[in-house]
């Protein structure tokens, strides 16, 4: 479903190269839970960004859903991000002069779906997250976690096959925290693919698989061998 | 999406109000500055008579002295206007289409019923019937004089719609009558509005100031022997036999300006071929010794010749073009400022699936909007400042300085092309930032 081979990225100044990220291969299939950790600075926001299509990697191959990637166009990255790809963003990234309902219903307009599609899909998104009866109401007027909820409402509406967090809980406390975790499994044990980005070891060890990016290098995290450690 | 984007943009314009309203002013003001200069340049410029312009001529005759040609020119130019008895033959000579000659007189009007006391001093043309059709005035009440009236010199008299309104409170006046100094004229014709910018067929001074009030048959001067030396230029390269109206109306004198109308412009070397032979029919008489150097000017080759048109309102339309592209940077710089704080949002936008170009229509429908806001703005500002010339320049006729429907569509037009045109730039910089570096900032 999602297969990376060789990829790698590399930032150039006028005087430096930054090896972002080395050569990498990483598959996920469909359903599972990742869970990237790694220290700041690590690489992890890079790899998501370049799982999102929001970056090009310098080198290697990526398929998303049987298509090549790396061939596609501006205008073909939006529409695959458009219909693939859900982003739950730390800072929620809610406009704040939209009122609820057209904030999640954002990617649909990209779509170019009708007013009764799009209207259908975000009332369904908003309840799956609680927050159906909120849909007047603006982003300043919900709590934080209320607000990643209305993110994930956002990132669901489009009915994307992956779901991308980078570090959903991070302005959250504990309470809010877990129950945003909770909702991310609940969306997973649904069917949709998740890779998240965390601090949080706690909630790493929550998802079916976890990958370390450490100093550019991403490795896979034996769960076995960690958990007799 | 055309509404979304609406909806957008109409949020978007409220929450960065200041700088959308800068801008917008900034606009309104360039718009204002060039539409102004514009519009008076463009009405006294335009072809008066687009239809027919190109076949109504003023008609020159090299009627100087033997001795030296006309005002001493090196190139030979014959006089604008020819004499009373030219007039007369080439209207009688009837080759054209419509003969228009254009003369006049200063007398005292009054109504039959008034004192003299109560007489104004009134300017007159001196016109033939063929003026009307010739220039398509429009009439309130009644027409023209007959063509006997021309022929015979009846006192028979056209007022402008202003002129009925003050001799008869604007009541069909037709068959009244009224007395031009000591003789009496009955109404047969009430112009309407009637406005003939640039008035090309007189005097080149008075270009753009309003018509005559009162039109008689040029033939009723010429029996009355009406004339007004301080009325208008006339020049003499001999003097009259004597100093009676009927010797200034004999001699070479000349002071009546000749337009003919003729069928279509390829008549024009026809009726050329005319006057010269009709010139050496009279240099047989012993007039016209000088070159044959006969002309038809267009009504815009004469007031080009006259220099009527001033370059001075041309040059003060480059300036006024020069300062809203000024504007326009202003305001450029101001949208930049405001798209600025909405890399964010692009971002974000382009992370959900906007493409580019989704995102240049959103952005560029703000910058429209703001530029036909601002199009209105200076529309407004345009009538305003005009409204002030025209108070300013009361000589000047006030048709000069108020828009046409085609000139106020083409301010709208102009701003929200060159808005969204200079909105272009702050609009792919915008765009164009890296979304995976901004989506930390929303």
């Amino acid at each position: 479903m999602l297969r990376m081979n060789k990829l790698a990225k590399t930032y150039f100044t006028d005087t430096v190269k930054t090896q972002a990220l080395r050569p990498f291969d990483l598959e996920v299939k469909q359903g599972e839970f990742i869970a990237v950790v790694g220290p700041s600075g690590s690489g992890k926001t890079t790899f998501l960004n370049i799982t999102g299509l929001l970056e090009d990697a310098s080198g290697g191959e990526y398929w998303l859903d049987g298509v090549d990637v790396c061939t596609l166009s501006d205008k073909q990255k939006s529409r695959l991000r458009n219909e693939k790809i859900g982003f739950i963003f730390q800072s929620f990234n809610l406009i704040p002069e939209l009122n609820i309902f057209d904030n999640v219903e954002m990617p649909l307009r990209y779509r170019r779906l009708s007013h009764a599609e799009r209207k259908k899909r975000v009332e369904y998104a908003l309840a799956q997250v609680g927050l159906h009866s909120r849909q007047t109401h603006y982003p300043s007027q919900l709590s934080g976690g209320q607000q990643q909820r209305v993110a994930i409402a956002r990132a669901l509406a489009g009915s994307p096959a992956f779901l991308l967090a980078d570090e959903p809980t991070g302005n959250l406390d504990s309470k809010m925290a877990d129950g945003v975790m909770s909702l991310l499994k609940e969306i997973n044990a649904a069917g949709t693919t998740i890779i998240m980005v965390t601090h949080d070891l706690e909630q790493a060890t929550q998802a079916s698989r976890i990958v370390e990016v450490k100093d550019g290098v991403i490795s896979e995290v034996d769960r076995h061998a960690q958990a007799i450690a | 999406m055309f509404i979304y984007y609406v909806k957008l943009a109409c949020l978007s314009l409220w929450q960065t109000r200041s700088l959308s309203f800068l801008a917008i002013l900034i606009i309104g003001v360039g718009i204002s500055a060039t539409m102004t200069t514009y519009t008076i340049n463009y009405m006294m410029t335009k072809d008066p008579l687009p239809e027919k312009s190109d076949r109504v001529f003023l008609v020159r005759l090299n009627n100087w002295s033997p001795e030296a040609a006309y005002r001493n020119r090196a190139e030979e130019q014959p006089p604008t206007y020819i004499s009373v008895q030219d007039t007369l033959n080439l209207i009688a000579q009837n080759k054209a289409k419509r003969h228009v000659p254009i003369a006049g007189f200063k007398e005292m009007l009054r109504l039959p019923d008034q004192n003299a006391i109560d007489a104004e001093v009134s300017m007159v043309r001196a016109t033939s019937r063929d003026f009307f059709s010739t220039f398509d005035t429009p009439f309130l009440y009644g027409s023209s004089w007959p063509k006997s009236s021309d022929v015979s010199g009846e006192q028979v008299v056209v007022i402008s719609k202003a002129m009925n309104e003050v001799l008869f409170s604007g009541e069909n006046s037709v068959g009244r009558s009224l007395i031009l100094g000591e003789n009496q004229f009955t109404v047969v014709g009430v112009l309407n509005e009637w406005f003939l910018l640039p008035r090309f067929y007189g005097d080149s001074m008075r270009a753009f100031q309003a018509p005559r009030d009162i039109f008689v048959p040029f033939q009723t001067q010429v029996n009355l022997e009406l004339w007004t030396s301080n009325l208008q230029s006339f020049e003499c390269w001999k003097e009259p036999e004597n100093a009676t109206v009927s010797a200034l109306w004999a001699s070479e004198c000349v002071w009546v300006f000749f337009w003919v109308e003729l069928n279509s412009v390829d008549e024009k070397a026809e009726y050329l071929d005319f006057l010269d032979s009709y010139v050496k029919e009279q240099q047989a008489l012993g007039r016209f010794q000088r070159p044959i150097v006969n002309q038809l000017q267009t009504g815009s080759e004469y007031l080009q010749e006259r220099r009527a048109y001033s370059s001075d309102s041309e040059i003060a339309v480059w300036l006024a073009v020069c300062f809203l592209a000024l504007c326009l940077l202003n305001a450029m710089s101001i949208i930049m400022t405001k798209f600025q704080g909405k890399t964010a949002e692009v971002a974000l936008r382009r992370a959900v699936g906007a493409s580019s170009l989704d995102l240049v229509q959103q952005y560029a429908l703000e910058t429209s909007i703001i530029g036909v806001i601002g199009g209105v703005l200076g529309l407004i500002m345009t009538h305003l400042c005009l409204y002030i010339s025209s108070q300013l320049y009361t000589h000047l006729s006030k048709d000069i300085m108020s828009m046409n429907v085609e000139l106020m569509l083409a301010t709208v037009i102009l701003s929200t092309v060159s808005s969204v045109l200079f909105g272009l730039f702050p609009i792919f910089r915008a765009i164009g930032v890296e979304p995976a570096k901004q989506l930390k900032s929303l």
